[in-house]
């Protein structure tokens, strides 16, 4: 009983640490109907840079999103206005590709600076646990999933409290729609992609201490965050939400009592049967298809 | 035509090329690093080429093509182990699992159209290298699996998987050759360019993807097996590599995707880089970052690839005239023989299970909402075998939307629809267009990279396997095509790429298109609009034509004049339901149409000459 518990809440505090990281796959999915294969691939940048930090300054790699997030949101819309926006006319297969290109890129760079071995931040408090009533909560976890949920809350107020965020969202629900009221197509992208890779920014910090990570593990983070927005249906932000719960929970629990190299495949075990069942996802909404 | 005619400069360039390949290890044999090389360009040719099956060609992108590879080869290692078997002898077995399990993973997510695939292609290369390590007992996990040395003497060296390798490719070849002249292979394009469009015209959208898909997997898994035993060993992580799948999609598309040979010119450029990469750029460290720079370059600076990218040049330097705005040769009438031949051929395929004005479709209570809109509300109607059913009525007034519940483009919230007596409303699109069912679009939606002559041809009348892998470039289908186009009299316009010609001529090859279908009834959704008074007068002849030999039509359209000369009955549609039905003579008149919809200053001539107030009436219609 104590380790079903155990393991409930574990699975509860990753997901919100994964709820955090696909919420980026999410938005721009849901405005540009681009895959972001790259996600995965900024998420171990940003944990590379932030292990950096901590070696070298001593600052806590939790807190150093507050370095890393900015960062990455100049980081994302550069990249949107240099690379991404070149191939806006042409079919969504070919995003996939670049993106793709691009993740291999950061991959490779990280491979030659860095060299393709195991790192993982430990500050001081790595070993140490919160204890509530017979269960054990390593302080990693915790603070992870509080600075994830915080900032999760804030890019819920920017979405729905500012204009900007209004505009992402009108975009995304009928782009010809918000174009006709004054919203500019190419500036909602370019702040969308932009906030979507800033969710790397403090993905990759708390990354950077939950889990060891080296170059190529961006393909095991960029299938946990494509299982997670294809069972949440693709676009959908609560989707996400609720499907990296979901997803924590059941990695989690199979990690517990099935062993931990079968965890790994319950996102690819996820993905099939929600295509199978679902397609479109648990909160994803069939628009009018028709053109013309 | 001068498509038609660089062909044989192509193939010409391929023998020659496989010539100098059979003989180059005959004239030096000596020399195993270069013909490792150019082994190792042949395997990834035969990758690059089979994945065009399903990316190049349907459009589908596979982002864990390696995957097959790998199956392939764990497949014929692990069965050579157990039985003791020289792995060459097991290689179709290879090709076998790949096919299987593509056959899987395609009915899982091909059954809907979208961003699914690419993402469950990557997800299933990633589990599958899972798989392989901890299945121990079966694939040795991460210890791999070692094979026997190969059995001819150390003499012949690699020369023998030199030719191996070099014979696969060239099967290879010859069957992306083959897929490409069927009418699957145009239905895989025709997916490609406008998957909606498919569907309407009797192309299996879910089988054609997943046999595609299945098609694509095949020789690679043969490939597979070949290639565990020229390695001798094989451990997941080399099996099921992602930076195999890189490697193949770079090459496809270098070359040109949903070319011939692209793909394979493509893998050995990309395999020639790759190597002197290896050599001189720093070892295997470095490829990772090369490739995913390679292939943002390619996505960025060169999408459509080299060869394509060659052809349009060449193409720039020695343009052929068309005339394509000769209206003379547009209406210009075929000779008269052929075309009565190719009308008698329609008549002939319309089978006679009903008689002159009995029931053939049927629409009962049908509603389709989106969201608070009430498009079509609880709407009925009937159209008699042999007559132009017209409908009209204003923008908006669920008309469009009444023809996507029809042909299937949409599902009805409620309501049966019935062809012929039997209900289709569950029915997916294509196979309402087997039972002979066909549509044209408000907005003409041919497949503009393709040629009139396969546009025509693509159209699948039934759902046999037969037809599907029919030869759409000669022989009977081809001839049928170019009848059809003999009927609407734009036969000389086979060999043009579609979105070349005029919108009103598309509106024609669009005709004839559904023609191929074999229909009992054709849609057609504002035939007139933007098209020219005499092109126009051309439409309603072949209109007249086909609904003497037996067709039968319902026409949305708007110009009026256009619709009570040619319709009879004609029904009125306003707010999602018919208001009004009857001969023209009677609409015209009614209080209750002309409130609705033609307005209080449509005043019929008293004389009843319509034509007359042509002016008036497409300037009441347009608004």
């Amino acid at each position: 009983m104590t380790q079903l518990l155990q393991a409930l809440v574990l699975g509860l505090l990753i997901g919100g640490v994964y709820a955090l990281m696909a919420s980026g796959l999410a938005l721009i999915f849901g405005v540009m109907r681009i895959i972001n294969i790259a996600q995965g691939a900024l998420l171990i940048l940003v944990a590379m840079f932030t292990w950096w930090m901590w070696r070298e300054t001593g600052i806590d790699p939790i807190l150093a999103s507050v370095v890393t997030t900015p960062l990455m949101f100049g980081f994302g819309w550069i990249l949107y206005r240099t690379v991404i926006s070149r191939i806006r006319d042409q079919s969504a297969s070919m995003s996939v590709l670049l993106t793709f290109g691009f993740a291999l890129v950061v991959e490779g760079v990280l491979n030659v600076v860095a060299g393709n071995r195991f790192r993982s931040a430990t500050p001081f408090y790595f070993a140490e646990s919160f204890t509530v009533g017979p269960i054990s909560l390593p302080k990693t976890q915790v603070y992870g999933f509080v600075a994830a949920v915080l900032v999760l809350a804030a890019l819920y107020l920017v979405l729905t409290r500012t204009w900007t965020g209004r505009a992402i969202r009108a975009t995304s629900q009928n782009p010809s729609g918000a174009a006709l009221v004054g919203v500019g197509a190419a500036g909602t992208a370019a702040l969308a992609f932009a906030l979507g890779t800033a969710t790397t920014g403090v993905g990759g910090s708390i990354l950077s201490v939950l889990y060891p990570f080296f170059p190529a593990s961006h393909y095991d983070w960029i299938s946990r965050l494509l299982g997670i927005v294809v069972l949440g249906g693709m676009g959908s932000l609560p989707g996400a939400m609720v499907g990296a719960l979901i997803l924590g929970l059941a990695e989690t629990l199979t990690a517990t009592y099935g062993g931990l190299r079968w965890s790994t495949l319950v996102f690819y075990l996820v993905i099939m049967l929600v295509l199978l069942f679902r397609p479109q996802g648990l909160f994803g909404a069939k628009l009018r298809e028709d053109a013309a | 035509m001068s498509r038609v005619r660089a062909m044989p400069r192509q193939h010409l360039v391929a023998g020659l090329c496989l010539l100098a390949l059979i003989l180059y290890p005959i004239i030096s044999p000596w020399e195993p690093y270069p013909q490792g090389v150019i082994l190792l360009g042949f395997m990834l040719a035969i990758q690059a080429s089979s994945w065009n099956i399903i990316s190049g060609f349907a459009g589908y992108i596979s982002l864990g093509h390696s995957m097959f590879l790998g199956l392939g080869s764990y497949t014929v290692a692990i069965c050579a182990l157990r039985w003791g078997v020289n792995p060459l002898w097991l290689m179709p077995l290879g090709g076998v699992t790949a096919v299987v399990v593509a056959l899987l993973i395609g009915t899982v997510v091909l059954r809907t159209s979208g961003h699914a695939f690419v993402i469950i292609t990557i997800a299933m290369l990633l589990a599958a290298q899972i798989l392989a390590v901890n299945f121990k007992g079966f694939t040795q996990g991460s210890d791999g699996i070692t094979l026997e040395l190969p059995f001819w003497s150390r003499d012949y060296q690699n020369i023998p998987f030199y030719y191996i390798f070099l014979a696969l490719l060239v099967l290879t070849v010859l069957y992306t050759a083959w897929i490409r002249r069927t009418k699957f292979g145009t239905g895989l394009i025709a997916i490609r360019e406008d998957e909606g469009k498919a569907a309407s015209i009797g192309v299996n959208t879910t089988r054609f993807k997943i046999v595609g898909y299945a098609a694509s997997a095949f020789f690679i898994g043969v490939a597979g097996g070949v290639y565990a035993y020229y390695l001798t060993f094989l451990n997941p992580v080399g099996s099921f590599a992602i930076l195999g799948s890189v490697v193949i999609v770079l090459a496809a598309l270098t070359g040109g995707k949903g070319t011939l040979y692209g793909p394979v010119v493509g893998a050995f450029i990309v395999q020639l880089a790759s190597e002197a990469a290896t050599v001189y750029g720093g070892g295997s460290q470095t490829r990772v970052l090369l490739f995913g720079a390679a292939l943002v370059a390619v996505v960025l600076f060169m999408p459509a690839g080299l060869l394509p990218t060659i052809e349009a040049r060449w193409r720039k330097r020695h343009p052929v005239t068309v005339e394509f705005t000769d209206q003379a040769g547009a209406l210009g009438r075929s000779p008269a023989t052929t075309r009565e031949r190719a009308l008698e051929d329609v008549a002939q395929a319309v089978a006679d299970d009903l008689t002159q004005g009995e029931v053939l479709l049927e629409v009962r209570g049908a509603s389709k909402r989106f969201g608070g809109l009430v498009a079509v509300d609880n709407a009925s109607l009937i159209v008699r075998k042999g007559s132009i059913t017209g409908l009209i009525g204003p923008n908006g007034s669920g008309k469009t939307t009444l023809f996507n519940l029809i042909t299937g483009g949409m599902a009805a919230d409620s309501g049966e629809i019935y062809l012929q007596g039997q209900r289709i409303d569950r029915m997916p699109p294509w196979q309402r267009g087997h039972l002979g069912l066909g549509r044209t679009f408000q907005v003409t939606r041919l497949f503009k990279d393709m040629t009139v002559q396969q546009n025509v041809v693509a159209p699948l009348p039934d759902s046999r396997w037969r037809t599907m892998f029919a030869d759409a470039v000669s022989g009977h289908e081809a001839a049928r095509a170019g009848e059809l186009l003999d009927i609407v009299g734009l036969r000389r316009f086979a060999g043009e790429r579609a979105g070349d010609l005029s919108y009103g001529q598309q509106k024609l090859v669009e005709l004839a298109q559904v023609l191929m279908l074999e229909p009992q009834l054709i849609l057609l959704d504002e035939p007139a609009g933007g098209v020219n008074p005499s092109l126009l007068g051309r439409l309603t002849e072949v209109i007249r034509e086909l609904n003497e030999r037996g067709i039968t039509f319902l026409v949305v359209e708007h110009n009026i004049p256009l619709v009570l000369e040619l319709c009879d009955p004609v029904v009125v549609f306003s707010r999602g339901r018919s208001i009004a039905e009857g001969p023209p003579g009677t609409i015209r008149e009614d209080p209750v149409v002309l409130d609705a919809y033609l307005g209080d200053d449509w005043r019929p001539v008293p004389d009843g000459k319509a034509p007359n107030s042509v002016q008036t009436a497409n300037q009441t219609g347009a608004r």
